[in-house]
């Protein structure tokens, strides 16, 4: 993996995240869990960790939002997991994060309340 | 489940976390941990799209494009955007590099602002 200084002058100095300086997310370890996606992932180009670690970060921002909002609709101030379970719920493009954030996946016959709203 | 093998470290994630939410805001420790799952099954989700389109297109190498693209496909509207804007200044620097250390041309190399939120939700 290149050294994280080649990159550090994109990050910090164009206004992109530059709060906190160098990378956020390990590049290396980014690629270690694209390459456990799926048997067919063998070979990954050096900018496309480099892609993940600006994706994700926005990703985390915006699930992060919107649990937020939910604690904040619940009257408290400490985000917890059912904010989190609530704000995937409640949003169609992280349907992907069901299974995960309602651990009742494995027994279909078990009724999963989750809010419609 | 085995995701918990490739997590990202839970520091980062938590100072990500922290940074968006108000300096008041509190953050439970299993809220970290949930959130951390959620970004590895997001990094697995869309490296499966953009590996499928690879097949497709008879390529062997995922690149920084590949991801723009199935960000884009799976409903990351926002986030591809702007990561496409990343991807571009990415590239800009290293042909600066490239450029700079192959020869030393009086090169005038433009400054690239990105000019608005980098953020996948609207402004506030």
């Amino acid at each position: 993996m290149r050294q994280a200084g080649m990159y550090s002058g994109i990050l910090s100095g164009g206004g992109i995240s530059g709060r906190t300086g160098p990378h956020l997310l390990p590049l290396a370890r980014i690629k270690k869990i694209m390459k456990k996606s799926s048997v067919d992932v063998k070979m990954i180009s050096g900018e496309a960790p480099l892609v993940f670690s600006k994706a994700c970060e926005l990703f985390i921002e915006e699930l992060t939002k919107r649990s937020w909002n939910m604690t904040i609709h619940g009257k408290r101030r400490t985000l917890h997991k059912e904010d989190v379970a609530s704000a995937v719920a409640t949003t169609d493009v992280f349907d992907f994060l069901i299974d995960l954030v309602h651990p009742n996946g494995n027994d279909v016959n078990e009724d999963d309340h989750v809010p419609e709203n | 489940m085995d995701e918990h093998e490739k997590l990202l470290p839970i520091a980062n994630v938590g100072r990500i976390m922290k940074q968006i939410l108000p300096p008041t805001a509190k953050i439970s420790k299993e809220s970290k941990e949930t959130m951390n799952e959620c970004a590895s099954e997001f990094i697995s989700f869309v490296t499966g799209e953009a590996s499928a389109k690879c097949r497709n297109d008879n390529r062997k190498t995922i690149n920084g494009d590949d991801i723009c693209w199935a960000l884009a496909s799976l409903g990351f509207d926002d986030c591809s955007n702007a990561v496409v804007r990343y991807l571009n200044k990415s590239r800009e620097f290293e042909r600066g590099r490239a450029a700079a250390s192959s020869s030393a041309a009086n090169q005038n190399k433009q400054d690239y602002v990105v000019a608005g939120s980098s953020n996948c939700s609207e402004r506030r």
